[in-house]
């Protein structure tokens, strides 16, 4: 059995895309055929959880209650990814939970598979958390995303300021989610389904939805961009997915 | 199954009777089939609008509002045959959007025939626009119209191995009878008396035409 998976979205900055960022992964696992479960930790009514229900349960991963049931479970719960959404603020404080539950040291020798994708945000103050964040990143796959969805400029940005904190980080890779049509975003909010349901134009229940082809058209476009980046940094094989070789699937209006 | 086709009849350049030919399409189209809808997207040109009011509604493509209203309605085998007169203002943002959308798949999907006849003058800016137009959309049905009123001459290069839709040139006061905005080419097919008038040739011969080029189109398919 391949060794479980955990993936944690997320950022100290509210705003900056952690639940749409993964609401991609969790499509282009299960577009990949990948069993993947999800936690959300934004109590008590969760984002995530409005478009992933099937497959997501709200936590506190502060608590301890709630990181047995994420943790405790790896090995059991019949999926190989566990994808945790950390709302706002919590991310330090996640991971500083994980290193004091022995989780990291677990990551570092190799018992356990361990990403983080670490949402940026156009301030400065984004860059002070890659530094804050990098203390706990020995062993993890280290993710840093520039979320363009929803047209983030990174004005405050120096890119040789960027630089220099890119470079104190061993193994860090960047991401690019590109913009999406903000009416096409917006329609998926309001139909609160996954972003391949709305492209095959499904509703929650898997009924016949009547969205707008166009809207589904730059949805489709979006999202096949978006999983080209998870193909570059080969998402699959870092999950250690047995289909790891295989190509992943295009958004298709077919689901 | 039921096929709708819809014609898009463009050009990257001004001024070379986009709108003419598609006044005789459209024409020609609810002659046969008994119906149809135009769509003008045109912003600074003389417009289809003007021509054929009861058949044909502006549409933008500048916006999502309006990619949504127009796009969303070409999508549609309902049986009713479309055609777009596309302004060279638009004809960039059109096709972009056209191959962002996926529309072309998704018409072969739905059994929709998408139509694209390119009207190209001697300006490297068509021959540019065709080569475009074969390399993002390899599978469509791209037609350059030979319009005699252009070109004066053959197609240019880079169209050789392609058969062209012929349109000939009409004398300077045939022109502006055709040109008037109440005129009517199937009106004129029906109550002309004299089968052997230059402008009646030139209608009836375009009809003769567009209808071999519907044929050829369902010969292809089979």
């Amino acid at each position: 059995m391949a060794k479980p998976a955990v993936i944690v979205v997320g950022a100290d900055k509210g705003g900056v895309g952690k639940t749409t960022v993964s609401r991609t992964v969790l499509d282009y696992f299960n577009a990949n055929n990948i069993p993947t479960r999800a936690f959300d930790t934004e109590a008590p009514r969760g984002t995530l959880m409005r478009f992933h229900p099937d497959i997501t349960e709200i936590v506190d991963v502060t608590s301890t209650s709630d990181q047995m049931k994420i943790f405790d479970t790896l090995n059991t719960s019949g999926t190989s990814v566990t994808v945790i959404d950390v709302r706002a603020g919590l991310l330090s404080p996640t991971l500083a939970s994980l290193r004091d539950i022995g989780f990291l040291d677990a990551a570092k020798s190799g018992q356990i598979t361990f990403a983080v994708f670490h949402i940026l945000g156009p301030s400065i103050a984004s860059l002070d958390e890659i530094a804050e964040t990098a203390n706990f990143m020995d062993g993890a796959r280290y993710f840093l995303v520039k979320n363009f969805i929803n047209n983030t400029s990174f004005f405050e940005w120096d890119q040789a300021t960027y630089n220099s904190y890119f470079r104190r980080i061993k193994n860090a890779t960047e991401l690019t989610i590109p913009k999406l049509n903000e009416m096409a975003y917006e329609q998926v909010e309001v139909a609160s389904v996954p972003f391949l349901k709305f492209v095959a134009n499904k509703g929650p229940k898997d009924e016949a939805a009547n969205y707008s082809f166009v809207l589904r058209g730059y949805v489709r476009h979006w999202l096949g961009n978006v999983w080209g980046e998870f193909d570059r940094i080969k998402l699959t094989e870092i999950v250690g997915s047995k289909d790891s070789k295989a190509t992943p699937r295009a958004p298709t209006s077919e689901i | 199954m039921r096929r709708t086709p819809v014609y898009v009849v463009c050009s990257p350049r001004p001024a070379v009777g986009k709108t003419l030919i598609a006044r005789v399409l459209a024409e020609f189209l609810l002659l046969k089939n008994g119906a149809v809808s135009a769509f003008d997207i045109n912003l600074r040109e003389p417009s289809l609008l003007n021509y054929l009011p009861r058949f044909t509604e502006t549409a933008q493509i500048g916006d999502t509002f309006g990619q949504m209203a127009l796009m969303d309605r070409l999508i549609v085998n309902d049986g009713v045959p479309k055609v777009i007169d596309l302004g060279f203002h638009a004809f960039d943002d059109f096709f972009k959007v056209v191959a962002e959308i996926g529309l072309m798949k998704e018409a072969e999907r739905r059994g929709i025939d998408p139509i694209v006849m390119f009207i190209p003058d001697r300006d490297r800016a068509s021959m540019v626009a065709w080569q475009m137009l074969r390399t993002t959309f390899p599978n469509a049905a791209l037609v350059p119209v030979e319009n005699e009123h252009v070109l004066w001459g053959p197609l240019p290069q880079g169209f050789e191995r392609v058969r062209p839709f012929r349109i000939a040139a009409l004398p300077g006061f045939l022109k502006s009878i055709i040109g008037r905005l109440n005129f009517s080419f199937t009106h004129y097919l029906r109550t002309n008396r004299d089968q052997s008038s230059e402008l009646h040739q030139w209608v009836r011969g375009n009809y003769t035409r567009f209808r071999e080029l519907e044929l050829n189109l369902i010969l292809h398919k089979l």
